[in-house]
């Protein structure tokens, strides 16, 4: 079996080290990719999430990022989307002014928080478990993991989502399709559950 | 004392809860454990690991064993069960007993394996002997730390991922409950929990440096590998009790009838009623003494608590073979001799590290027998009596 090879983006947007760090821990190697030749080695591709939305797209699309990612898709590689990584593979958000749409490559867009909850949602949640995959395989449901963020997807009936979390009211916390896969929450930063999240979808072959 | 109204252990025994009748965690521990989980499941997934890493690796399996009961069961239930080719590993702590050395050879040689041995350095040994007994009043931080240790070290060195322990540490405390039902994982994170005693083997480099002289290679047999290293190898270090149910009583009589395993005598523990407990150690007597002297119970009380919960046994017959407790081991004659200390410093030492609201009573400590093999324990040429304290 060929060795997992772990791309970890960078959209030059901020801390990528915390991911690679986890991913180092977890025994597997690490390459950062800036343009589509890194995609060349590379087995799966994990878009962490820490930043502005539409500033993140802007930047797929001047890196000329958005083919090479969707190509590696079509081939069942396995894609990792960490909280603004979650985001961009959906179909939009409403931190996009304009209307700025994702990567597709999972349905439903991103809603601000409303309801007068405190925002950002920042902390240890529980994570309900509501679809098994083998990106929660030794992850009992019902675990905290953590997160920060502001927007998030509502809880609407499609066959996506994996797993959900309650803050007022319920939304996304894991969505899935096919060799894509994203989380809410920072796995890198959810100790225990969150080394072995990083470490399933290292394994992890692409299909469900 | 407060006791467990159906194992009577009592209160000051590590990781123990009572239920509102008076029943502890450990028992009901084990009804979960007979009752609740499903051994069938268990087993077959033990079949697909084994299955998994057969023949892949240049062992299929390393097997650390110390020649007791439960390593011996295992090593020959993997070999019955599945006939593997494992690499067994033998961490000797420097006091093994003739019959357990007799024991593991003709093992060996019945089995049909490899066998890697390790000897660490008794110099460094009997330092941080010294060293966790003071600090924790247990002396064997350089046994737990090297057994669990180094053989993930030989794991690495071997290329081979799959480590195969014996006992769950479920069936005597609540470090991991079997009511979590999740497999107890032999890592690193257990390994701090309670394996080291809080103390890693860089700590223990600090702690003695004032006045031993040694370098980090010293003590790297007592210090956990990366794990980074371990998780590149894709390692699973588990207990083979977290996938059969573990039975001591019937796998021991198994291991005697199958391999000619044979008992022994331990100091403080009743003639011929547990002799395949806790053989494999000469300084065992000592270990049980400083339980007793700092928790009120020892090694017979963990032993009858087995027999109670299991339903072998009467309270009345469990309680009159908990009054033979506590006697000092002639073992503890070479223990000071090996540690350089007075018998009242011993006690000392030992008084710091009591557990309440348990009180010692050093007056009115009976002398247990010797066991046979006592003459053959090593002693320290040239050193007949212990030091005097030089302030």
């Amino acid at each position: 079996m060929q060795p997992s090879l772990i791309g970890v983006l960078d959209l030059n947007m901020g801390n990528i080290a915390s991911v690679m760090n986890a991913i180092d821990y977890c025994g597997f190697d690490t390459q950062v990719v800036r343009e589509s030749n890194d995609f060349v080695n590379i087995t799966h591709l994990i878009i962490p999430g820490v930043g502005h939305y539409e500033t993140a797209v802007q930047r797929l699309l001047k890196e000329g990022l958005v083919e090479p990612i969707k190509e590696f898709v079509e081939q069942q590689h396995p894609v990792l989307g960490i909280c603004l990584g979650m985001q961009l593979l959906h179909a939009g958000s409403e931190e996009s002014k304009n209307g700025v749409a994702g990567l597709g490559l999972l349905p439903g867009k991103f809603r601000r928080f409303t309801g007068g909850q405190r925002v950002p949602h920042i902390g240890w949640n529980d994570v309900a478990i509501t679809n098994e995959h083998p990106l929660f395989s030794g992850v009992k449901s019902g675990r905290d993991f953590y997160f920060v963020h502001s927007y998030c997807l509502p809880v609407e009936a499609d066959n996506t989502v994996l797993a959900t979390t309650h803050y007022e009211r319920p939304f996304v916390s894991s969505s899935g399709s096919g060799s894509v896969v994203g989380v809410q929450f920072h796995p890198e930063k959810s100790q225990r559950n969150g080394l072995q999240l990083l470490e399933n979808f290292c394994v992890w072959g692409g299909q469900c | 004392m407060k006791h467990c109204t159906r194992c009577h252990l009592p209160e000051t025994y590590e990781t123990i809860e009572f239920n509102d009748e008076g029943v502890c965690n450990i028992c009901d521990q084990k009804v979960f454990r007979d009752q609740s989980i499903n051994w069938g499941e268990r087993k077959s997934a033990l079949d697909d690991l084994i299955e998994t890493y057969r023949g892949q690796y240049e062992y299929d399996c390393i097997v650390p064993f110390s020649g007791g009961k439960d390593s011996t069961f295992t090593l020959y239930y993997l070999m019955e069960q599945y006939q593997l080719k494992p690499l067994v590993v033998q961490f000797n702590h420097h006091f093994l007993r003739p019959t357990v050395l007799e024991n593991n050879n003709r093992t060996f040689k019945q089995l049909g394996v490899e066998v890697h041995s390790f000897t660490p350095n008794w110099k460094v040994v009997k330092r941080v002997m010294l060293e966790s007994l003071i600090r924790k009043g247990d002396f064997c931080w350089h046994c737990h730390t090297g057994i669990f240790a180094y053989p993930m070290h030989v794991a690495l060195k071997y290329n081979t991922p799959l480590v195969i322990w014996g006992e769950p540490s479920s069936e005597y405390t609540s470090y991991y409950d079997y009511r979590e039902n999740e497999i107890e994982m032999v890592d690193e994170t257990r390994f701090n929990r309670f394996v080291n005693l809080g103390i890693t083997a860089e700590d223990m480099s600090g702690m003695i440096s004032h006045d031993f002289k040694h370098d980090a290679r010293d003590l790297k047999p007592f210090t956990y590998p990366p794990v980074r290293e371990l998780k590149r190898l894709r390692y699973r270090s588990f207990c083979l009790g977290s996938y059969i149910p573990w039975d001591v009583k019937r796998q021991s009589e198994l291991i005697m009838q199958k391999l000619g395993w044979k008992g022994e005598d331990v100091e403080g523990m009743p003639p011929g009623k547990y002799p395949y407990e806790k053989i494999e150690c000469y300084m065992q007597g000592v270990r049980d003494y400083i339980k007793y002297l700092k928790r009120g119970y020892s090694r017979v009380s963990q032993m009858v608590a087995l027999d109670l919960r299991n339903g072998r046994m009467t309270m009345e017959e469990a309680q009159s073979l908990i009054t033979a407790e506590g006697k000092r081991p002639p073992s503890l004659d070479h223990f000071l001799e090996y540690l350089e200390l007075t018998e009242d410093e011993f006690n000392a030492i030992v008084l710091k590290t009591v557990v309440p609201p348990f009180k010692p009573n050093f007056d009115e400590i009976e002398d247990a027998p010797r066991t046979w093999d006592y003459e053959q324990w090593y002693r320290e040429p040239g050193q007949t009596q212990a030091r005097r304290a030089e302030g």
